[in-house]
C-alpha cells in the first residue's frame, strides 16, 4: 500500500471519503446505496452483453437470442441486466420518496436533490433506450408507442420524434442511436452526476430525520447528535443490504429468466401495444385525458419535483407537521399506482 | 234446345281444352320462351312458381339447359345526352323518400359513374318539364318489372365496350340465364327468383369489393339465406331452409364470418353467383380442389377416385354445408355400427352406388359405414387410424413439454421450430389419407414422430436446464445468507461499541 501511495498520493482522498460519521438517526433504509449498487451491476452486465451484442436490425435479435441460448451464463447476465434495470427504477424511486418524507431536500441539500431528480430521468431514459435493443416484438412497439408519446409534446413534439427515432419510423438509426445513447451517453452523464450527488452527500452529510440544519457545510456537528463512522459501521450495514439485494436477483433471475418475444415486424401489430411498466401510468393518463394534458401534466409534476426544494422553503421536517405537503405527494403516489395498475390491466 | 247443345258442346270442349293446353303451355316453357323477351311481356306481378321446373340438389348428370341462349339484353333508348339529370334535381326535392334515393343513388358506383336516372328508367333527362321528362314517347318506363330489370341490367352488363372502362366482366348476363335463377325466369316467368337487384341493391349499388355491399364476400352467406332460409320463399320449391343455420356452424361458416377471413368459401364460392346451380355430384371433387388442391390431388392418386360416378366424394365424409374440423373420429364408429350393405350397394342390382341421403348425418359419415369389420380394407383402416393417433400422441406430447419449458421462462424458439416442422409433417399424414393408402400415411407419420421427439427432446433439455439452474440458486442465496450472518454478527460487535443515541 505503501507503493501505492507513494505514486498516487490519494490516501487523504480515500481517507476524506470513508472516515466522515453520519447521524444515528439516520434512516435511509438503503435505498440510495442499492441504486448506486444496481448502477455498478448495470455497467457490468452491460459491458458483458456489448461483448456479443450487435446493434443492426438486421442482427440484434439473432444476438441477443445468441446471448440467451449458447453465451456460457448469458441467459444470467441477461436476466441480471434486465432485472437490475427494474429494481434501478424501484430503488430510485423508494429514494427520492425516502428524501422526500424526511424533508432531506430541504437546505442546504437542494441541490443534492435536484442533480437527484436529474439522476431519475437518467435511469428512466436508460430503461427507455434499452428496452429497444433486443429488437423484438415488444421492444419495437413499447418504442414506438413510447416515441409517440414525446412526439406529443407541443410545439418541440415533432422535432423530439424525429430526434428519438432519426426518421418518421422505428428503424435502423433508432436502433443505432438508442444504443449509442445507452452504452456511452447515459453511462457519462449518470457517472458524471452520481459523483456530483455523491460528493454533495460526503460534503453536507446525511440529514437527521427529525432535526434540520444539522450541520453546516465543511463543520462538524452543531446540534451534538449523536453519530457513528460511515467506515465501517454504516457501510458495513449497506454490505448487508447488497448481498440480500444480490440473493434477490439471483432469485428473480433464476425463477424468471429474461424471454424473447417474436422478431420485430413492423408490418404485424400485436394485439395489446404497452410501453415499458414505468410508463404505463402516462400511457393511461393519455387514454383518460386530452393529449395536451395528458403529456403535459407529467412533464409540469416533473418540473415541480425539480423545483420543489425552492418552493418549499418551512425548515420543517417532520412529518406530521407537513400535512398539506404529505396528503398532496400521498395524492400523487396513489394517483400513478392507480393509473399504472389500470393502464396493465388495460 | 240448339243452345244447350251448344253450350254443352262448348263445356266439353273447355274440359278437353284447359290441360291440352296446360301442357302444351309447360312443353313450349322450355321452348318459346327464349324467344319472348323479358322486354316484350314485361311481368311485375309475381309469378306462381312452376314446380314441374324444380332442379334436384346434388346430381350426377347435368341437367339440359331449359334456356339454350339467354335472351337479348333490353337497352333502354332515350334522348339523354350522358351529362344532364333532371330527374336528380327535381327527385331530391319531392319528398323524404325521394331524396333518399337520390341520395343513394348519388353514393352508388351508378352515380359515380354517371349512370343515370334515365339508363335504367328512360324518359328525357335533358328536360325539366315533367310532362316531357316522364314521357312514355321519350322512352319512360317507370319503376322496370323484375323481369325487364334483368335485361336492362344485362344491356350495359355486357357491352364490353361499355364495361372496358370500368375493367368488368361481361359474362354475368350470360352465367345468369345459365343459373337456376335465370333458368326459372327466362323459361317459366317466375319472377319470385333472385334477379340483380336482389343481391346487388337498387339504388344503392356498391363494388362487390367494398365489405358495406351484400354481395361482399362476408356477407354472402346472410344474403342468399334472406331468400334461401325463408320457409315461406322457398316452400314452392321444395328447398329446404336450414343450410345456412348449419353451414354458420361448419368451419367455412366460422372462418368467413367469425374470424372474416376472406378466403373461407362464401354460397358462392362452391354454388357459383350469377350461374348459381348446386354443384353436381361429379363436379364436387373440383369445387373442393379449387381450393385444397393438394387434397384433391392426393384423393385423385386413391381407389376411392378410381370408382368413377360412384366414388366417395368429399362431402361423403366431410358433409356439405356442415363440414367441420376432421379428425379422428372420422375413421371408425366409437361403438359397433350396424353394417347395411344397402349403404353402398343397390339391394336388387348388388352394383355399388353412391346415394347422398345415407351420408347426410354427420355420424354415418364414417370407413366402416361403407367397409365391413371383417374385411381387408376395415384393417387397413384401423392401421391408418392408429398410425395417425400415434403421430399425433407425440405432436401433443411435444408441445406439452415445450409448454412447460416456457412457462419456466427458457426460450423455447429452437423447439418450435423443430415442432413446427412435425407439424407439417402431421399436416401431411393428415392430408395422406385421402390417398387411402397406409403405406403413405405411414411415411409421414413415422417422419412426424422422428421430429417430435426431436422438438421433445429439446424441450426437456431446457427443463433440465432450468432445474439446474434452480437448484444452484439454492447454493448462490444459501451462501449470500451465509455471508449475511457474517457480516451482521460483525456489525454488531462494532456497534457495541458505539455511544447510544441521544
Amino acid at each position: 500500500m505503501g507503493w501505492l501511495e507513494e505514486r498516487t498520493g490519494l490516501s487523504p482522498v480515500i481517507k476524506a471519503s470513508l472516515h466522515v460519521r453520519v447521524p444515528m438517526a439516520a434512516q435511509t433504509f438503503y435505498f440510495g446505496g442499492i441504486a448506486l449498487v444496481l448502477f455498478a451491476v448495470q455497467v457490468v452486465t452491460g459491458t458483458l452483453l456489448t461483448l456479443y451484442y450487435t446493434p443492426t436490425t438486421d442482427h440484434a435479435y439473432d444476438s441477443v437470442l445468441f446471448i440467451t441460448s449458447d453465451v456460457e451464463f448469458g441467459w444470467l447476465i441477461r436476466s441480471v441486466h434486465h432485472w437490475g434495470a427494474n429494481l434501478m427504477v424501484v430503488f430510485v424511486v423508494f429514494h427520492m420518496l425516502r428524501v422526500f418524507f424526511q424533508a432531506a431536500y430541504k437546505y442546504p441539500r437542494e441541490l443534492t436533490w435536484m442533480v437527484g431528480v436529474g439522476l431519475f430521468g437518467l435511469t428512466i431514459f436508460f430503461g427507455f433506450t434499452g428496452y429497444l435493443l433486443p429488437w423484438d416484438q415488444r421492444a419495437y412497439w413499447a418504442t414506438t408507442v413510447g416515441t409517440e408519446i414525446a412526439g406529443g409534446v407541443p410545439v418541440v413534439g415533432e422535432f423530439l420524434l424525429l430526434l428519438l427515432r432519426g426518421g418518421p419510423d422505428v428503424s435502423q438509426a433508432t436502433l443505432s442511436r438508442f444504443f449509442g445513447i445507452h452504452i456511452l451517453v447515459l453511462p457519462l452523464l449518470t457517472g458524471g452526476a452520481l459523483v456530483l450527488h455523491l460528493v454533495f452527500v460526503h460534503q453536507l452529510g446525511l440529514a437527521h430525520p427529525r432535526k434540520p440544519k444539522i450541520r453546516k457545510p465543511g463543520s462538524e456537528a452543531e446540534d451534538n447528535v449523536p453519530l457513528r463512522p460511515f467506515w465501517p459501521n454504516y457501510l458495513l450495514d449497506e454490505l448487508i443490504a447488497w448481498y440480500i439485494l444480490l440473493a434477490a436477483m439471483v432469485v428473480l433471475a433464476s425463477l424468471f429468466p429474461v424471454g424473447l418475444e417474436e422478431q420485430a415486424d413492423p408490418l404485424v401489430t400485436p394485439d395489446h401495444i404497452k410501453p415499458e411498466w414505468y410508463f404505463l401510468g402516462v400511457y393511461e393518463l393519455l387514454k383518460r385525458v386530452p393529449p395536451l394534458i395528458g403529456i403535459m401534466a407529467p412533464v409540469a409534476v416533473i418540473g415541480l419535483i425539480m423545483v420543489w426544494p425552492f418552493l418549499d422553503r418551512s425548515p420543517e421536517v417532520l412529518l406530521r407537521r407537513r400535512k398539506i405537503v404529505a396528503l398532496g405527494a400521498t395524492v400523487l403516489i396513489v394517483g400513478t399506482i392507480a393509473l399504472t395498475y389500470w393502464g396493465y390491466n388495460s | 234446345m240448339a243452345r244447350s247443345r251448344t253450350e254443352r258442346a262448348f263445356r266439353a270442349l273447355l274440359v278437353l281444352a284447359v290441360p291440352v293446353g296446360a301442357m302444351l303451355l309447360i312443353l313450349a316453357g322450355s321452348t318459346v320462351a327464349q324467344e319472348s323477351s323479358p322486354s316484350a311481356s314485361p311481368s311485375t306481378t309475381p309469378t306462381a312458381p312452376s314446380p314441374t321446373l324444380s332442379v334436384p340438389q346434388a346430381t350426377t348428370e347435368p341437367l339440359p339447359s331449359l334456356v339454350p341462349a339467354p335472351p337479348l339484353p333490353t337497352p333502354l333508348i332515350h334522348p339523354g345526352d350522358r351529362q344532364s339529370n333532371s330527374c336528380f334535381d327535381c327527385h331530391t326535392a319531392v319528398n323524404p323518400t325521394q331524396q333518399t334515393v337520390s341520395a343513394q343513388w348519388q353514393d352508388s358506383v351508378h352515380g359515380r359513374a354517371a349512370i343515370g336516372c334515365a339508363d335504367c328508367h328512360g324518359g328525357d333527362p335533358t328536360s325539366d318539364q315533367i310532362t316531357v321528362a316522364m314521357s312514355p314517347s321519350n322512352g319512360y318506363i317507370g319503376t322496370p318489372g323484375r323481369a325487364v330489370t334483368v335485361g336492362i341490367c344485362g344491356a350495359c352488363h355486357s357491352d364490353i365496350e361499355r364495361m372496358r372502362a370500368s375493367n368488368l366482366p361481361t359474362d354475368q348476363y350470360a352465367k345468369y340465364f345459365a343459373s337456376v335463377h335465370g333458368q326459372r325466369l327466362a323459361a317459366a316467368g317466375d319472377t319470385q327468383v333472385a334477379i340483380c337487384t336482389d343481391c346487388h341493391g337498387v339504388h344503392d349499388i356498391k363494388p362487390v369489393s367494398d365489405p358495406t355491399s351484400s354481395a361482399y364476400q362476408t356477407n354472402v352467406p346472410a344474403l342468399c339465406a334472406s331468400c334461401h332460409a325463408d320457409a315461406d320463399k322457398m316452400a314452392p320449391y321444395g328447398i329446404p331452409t336450414d343450410q345456412y343455420e348449419i353451414y354458420q356452424q361448419s368451419v367455412h361458416g366460422e372462418a368467413l364470418l367469425v374470424q372474416r377471413d376472406i378466403r373461407a368459401p362464401s354460397c358462392a364460392s362452391c354454388h357459383g353467383s350469377h350461374d348459381a346451380k348446386p354443384p353436381l355430384s361429379t363436379e364436387v371433387v373440383e369445387v373442393c380442389g379449387n381450393c385444397h388442391r393438394a387434397t384433391q390431388t392426393l384423393y385423385e392418386q386413391s381407389r376411392h377416385a378410381q370408382l368413377g360416378r360412384v366414388a366417395p366424394k368429399c362431402w361423403t365424409c366431410h358433409g356439405t354445408h356442415d363440414v367441420s374440423q376432421p379428425g379422428q373420429r372420422l375413421f371408425l364408429h366409437a361403438d359397433n355400427a350396424p353394417y347395411d350393405c344397402s349403404t353402398c350397394h343397390d339391394p336388387a342390382t348388388q352394383q355399388l352406388r353412391l346415394d347422398i341421403t345415407q351420408f347426410e348425418n354427420e355420424a354415418d359419415r364414417r370407413c366402416d359405414t361403407c367397409h365391413h369389420p371383417n374385411s381387408t380394407i376395415y384393417a387397413q383402416v384401423q392401421g391408418i387410424a392408429t398410425t395417425l393417433a400415434d403421430a399425433q400422441t407425440a405432436y401433443s406430447g411435444a408441445e406439452t413439454r415445450i409448454g412447460e419449458a416456457a412457462s419456466l421462462g427458457m426460450i423455447v424458439g429452437d423447439a418450435q421450430v423443430a415442432l413446427s416442422e412435425a407439424k407439417t409433417s402431421l399436416i401431411q399424414a393428415q392430408a395422406a389419407v385421402h390417398t387411402t393408402k397406409l403405406t403413405v400415411v405411414t411415411e409421414h407419420t413415422k417422419d412426424t414422430i422422428d421430429k417430435a421427439d426431436i422438438a421433445n427432446g429439446i424441450a426437456q433439455g431446457k427443463i433440465d436446464e432450468s432445474t439446474s439452474r434452480r437448484a444452484a440458486m439454492v447454493i448462490v442465496v444459501a451462501l449470500i445468507l451465509v455471508n449475511c450472518l457474517i457480516f451482521f454478527w460483525i456489525k454488531r460487535r462494532l456497534d457495541r461499541e458505539l455511544p447510544a443515541e441521544g
